[in-house]
């Protein structure tokens, strides 16, 4: 019987079926990798063993007994637990109080820092790791916060780890050093479950994978018995979401984005790449891989690129958003709630926001034509909500989104730069939003789109450009698009 | 569909504020009881005298008439003309705490130009010369400019909190009003100016800083509702980022509605140089929580985009009610603070308790469309 086993594993969100009717096991002292395409569940399915989600259907059992981690708390307490990106720390304070956060050593009511230090000193050391129990954890590199994430999972004798994208953003040295550990917990007996789509990782580091696709299970093999290709098969093969799209009938028009050596430190280097009129290029890579940085070097929201930037054959100052702007270029946001929109404002102040100054006259809104204008827009744009003075927050993801993107077709604009897109959208809205930028497109609109769900890339891109770790990788035309290749380039 | 009622409600959210103005004025209407005031006549030379009437005995004795302790003229002007300071200022401090930030200055900048102005004047005008009170208000006024653009470069330029830069300047400017005055108060202004701010409009009643307070109220309420900035203004308290991503200089916003909030602190300072015909550098101690609290009571949210104009103004109205209206009803004096502390946190619950209500009823407007697009969805999902 396996140490730990999931059983017909269902959860769904707003308009999408995250997971569906998916059995794993999971044994004691091995590694068992979670591998698929993005949105294909697998993060998910890790977050639901650690408590972060509650499963709708099916059941979870540890050692044969059924458990219900509700939370985070309860999935400790089973001893499971989940080493990830979010910060799951009070990054003010230091290490060791981390460490210690609920099981502070008190005589008195007072912290005894002596005994505080030596616990979290041994709890490093167990982990071989070596670091100043005192720093506060703001200090750290990612890399040094998941090795204290993982000292932490060991503190409360964890049998079960999940590492959810753990090198996402991680050097090499750091990855290596990771990998070490992950050996040493496997030595221990630790049952670890392993969520990435790099290859290169699960060859070196798993015994077992499993991929998913679309909330599916594929299939489980022992590492040994597959390959990087029989793996890429297994995950792509989702079907293409829209008919092919009418831009590509066009021949694209004249140069409108030249970038020619862009870089920022740290970021990015060395990126070149141009867009034409009536052009969707895709760009392709995994989080981390300095996409959204070059989008926002672009649109001159980083001061310190550098470079060189042409808008239709003329140079462009970097590090200027309102130059950006009167070049024509607009930039929808990865993250809309954060950067794309103003919540708390009506569906018409959104999307008239970046405009405001051409629907005034003498500094007066002209409300009138404001109204007008953003009511054309949210028909063709077919945003659902009761009215165009509704508060943004309100609507769904889909309808959010479409005000997002209204935005930049208030006025026109040369070039449109769509980060993720369709990212936290229902399928239906989806569609609508593939088929809308298709039309602008076709309307002579150059389309920068970054994409971490390859269909999408797929179908709608004329050329995809793909980056890693801050290169550009490579670039494919339409004839050598397949998602085995873009996975090649990207992963 | 939502009622016409309902819409009218939602897009007036300052009604509230009205019916609460209402409710107080009727309870200390009620609750306030009457006075005796000598009854005034005008006479053919329209000189105000006082009325006489024949007692009983035939006896010529001044006539009183009855009138309600708080529903009467001089107690109303009386509220309006201890309103009106603060009101515009918290005009000035809504355009502030609109964006996110705070302006703890205000007092301050009153109380340093008003000084300044009193300097001038009392320089120059003491022979009654009319230019002279021009220039006094106009150097009242930029000393209150230059103070709030100081403010807003600094907190721009070194990107600190808003609230330590305007603690500290709080400090810095009153000190300054102190250093340029010696603690000593300044007046001896020309008369004319005094009579101006102070003539009588309505028969006896000088209701020249209510006409300002609304005039400040109309131009915040222009400027805030129908102009670009102002409506970049709400943009950055609701989402910094998302403003700045949609080409707003963030910066430059800013800078002016600490501009603005000076401002309103200058104008503040010109009508109590001329009420009050002095100034000290002691002027305005602790108006910043009285106005910061005005603003608030009139639906400014600390955490930034939401406020208007009209609220501060009917916030700023209320306190003053609330605290005259503890000296009407016989409450000692010296509960006026713990009733106003509690008036203001009552305030604030009362219109979070009000958003609850309007996003519930939000959510069940939309309730109906997530359900339609929910459905399209499984439609579209693909079938195993």
């Amino acid at each position: 019987m396996a140490f730990l086993t999931v059983e017909n594993i269902t959860k769904f969100f707003p308009g999408v079926r995250a997971l569906d009717d998916v059995s794993v096991e999971f044994e004691k002292g091995s590694v068992h990798a979670l591998m698929g395409e993005n949105g294909a569940g697998k993060s998910t399915l890790g977050k639901i063993i650690a408590g972060i989600y509650t499963a709708d259907h099916g059941t979870i059992r540890i050692e044969g007994q059924e458990v219900r981690p509700t939370d985070p708390l309860s999935a400790q307490k089973l001893g499971v637990a989940i080493v990830h990106q979010e910060l799951a720390f009070c990054p003010n304070l230091s290490i060791a109080e981390n460490l210690q956060l609920g099981t502070m050593p008190r005589r008195h009511g007072f912290v005894e820092r002596g005994r505080l230090r030596e616990r979290a000193q041994a709890l490093l050391r167990e982990i071989g790791v070596d670091m100043d129990v005192n720093t506060p954890v703001a200090q750290l590199t990612t890399g040094q916060e998941q090795m204290v994430q993982i000292a932490a999972a060991v503190g409360i004798n964890a049998r079960i780890i999940i590492f959810d994208e753990p090198t996402s953003s991680l050097s090499v040295h750091e990855s290596d050093q990771l990998f070490n550990l992950i050996g040493r917990l496997k030595a221990r007996g630790v049952a670890l479950i392993y969520v990435s789509h790099r290859m290169e990782e699960i060859f070196q580091l798993a015994d077992t994978v499993t991929v998913l696709r679309d909330g599916r299970h594929v299939s489980t093999e022992p590492v040994a018995e597959t390959s990087r290709d029989k793996l890429i098969r297994q995950m792509v093969g989702r079907e293409v979401l829209v008919q092919r799209p009418k831009h590509l009938d066009l021949t694209p028009g004249d140069e409108v984005l030249r970038v020619e050596n862009l870089s920022s430190v740290g970021q990015f280097e060395n990126v070149s790449f141009s867009v034409r009129r009536s052009e969707i290029v895709g760009m392709a890579g995994l989080v981390g891989a300095g996409r959204t940085a070059v989008a926002k070097a672009i649109f001159g929201l980083d001061k310190r690129a550098t470079g060189h930037v042409y808008i239709k054959g003329q140079p462009m100052p970097l590090g200027n958003v309102n130059r950006s702007m009167r070049r024509r270029i607009g930039y929808l946001p990865e993250d809309r709630k954060k950067e794309g929109l103003v919540l708390m404002m009506s569906i018409s102040d959104n999307i008239s926001l970046p405009h405001i100054n051409t629907f005034s006259k003498f500094g007066f809104v002209d409300h009138r034509r404001e109204l007008q204008e953003v009511e054309k827009l949210t028909n063709r744009l077919r945003v659902k909500a009761p009215s165009i003075e509704s508060i943004t927050a309100g609507l769904s993801g889909g309808n959010q989104q479409k005000v997002a993107i209204a935005k930049w077709m208030a006025r026109s604009c040369d070039l449109l730069i769509v980060d993720e897109p369709t990212r936290g959208v229902d399928v239906g809205a989806k569609a609508e939003i593939y088929q809308l930028l298709d039309e602008v497109a076709c309307q002579g609109l150059a389309i920068l789109m970054i994409s971490s769900e390859l269909p999408e890339l797929l179908s709608l891109s004329r050329r995809i450009i793909a980056m890693r770790e801050g290169f550009v990788t490579g670039e494919l035309s339409y004839e050598q698009f397949s998602q085995e290749a873009v996975l090649n380039l990207m992963a | 569909m939502s009622s016409p009622l309902k819409l009218n409600f939602s897009k007036f959210p300052e009604a509230g504020l009205i019916i609460v103005i209402v409710v107080l004025g009727i309870l200390l209407s009620i609750f306030g009881g009457e006075v005796q005031r000598p009854k005034m006549v005008m006479g053919s030379d329209g000189q105000w005298t006082r009325a006489m009437e024949k007692d009983a005995s035939g006896q010529e004795i001044p006539a009183f008439v009855k009138v309600n302790n708080f529903f009467n003229a001089e107690t109303l002007t009386q509220i309006a003309k201890d309103t009106s300071f603060f009101a515009i200022m918290a005009v000035g401090v809504t355009c502030v705490i609109i964006t996110a930030g705070i302006d703890l200055s205000v007092g301050s900048v009153y109380a340093l130009a008003a000084v300044a102005g009193a300097m001038y004047m009392n320089q120059f005008g003491s022979d009654g010369s009319p230019g002279a009170a021009v220039g006094g208000v106009i150097v009242t006024l930029v000393v209150a400019l230059i103070c709030g653009a100081l403010n807003g470069v600094m907190i721009v330029a070194f990107n600190l909190h808003p609230f330590i830069i305007t603690l500290g300047t709080m400090a810095i400017y009153r000190g300054i009003a102190f250093v340029l005055t010696n603690g000593q108060s300044i007046g001896g202004f020309p008369e004319g100016f005094r009579d101006f701010v102070r003539q009588g409009v309505i028969g006896d009643l000088s209701l020249v800083p209510l006409i300002v307070m609304v005039l400040v109220c109309i131009l915040g309420t222009i400027f805030l509702s129908r102009m670009a900035v102002g409506r970049k203004v709400y943009a950055i308290g609701g989402n910094e980022v998302a403003s700045r991503y949609s080409g707003i200089r963030v910066g430059m916003v800013k800078l002016l509605v600490y501009i603005i909030g000076g401002a309103t602190a200058g104008i503040a300072a010109v009508l109590a140089l001329g009420y009050y015909g002095a100034a000290s550098s002691g002027d305005g101690q602790g108006y910043e929580l009285t106005v910061i609290a005005g603003a608030v009571v009139g639906g400014a949210s600390l955490f930034g985009g939401k406020g208007s104009a009209l609220g501060a103004v009917l916030g700023a109205i209320i306190l003053q009610m609330i605290a005259t209206g503890i000296v009407i009803i016989g409450i000692p004096q010296s509960y006026s603070q713990i009733v106003t502390g509690v008036v203001v946190i009552t305030a604030v619950l009362l219109d979070q308790f009000n958003r609850w209500v309007s996003d519930r009823r939000l959510l069940a407007e939309t309730a109906h469309i997530k359900k339609e697009v929910v459905q399209a969805s499984d439609a579209a999902a693909p079938v195993k």
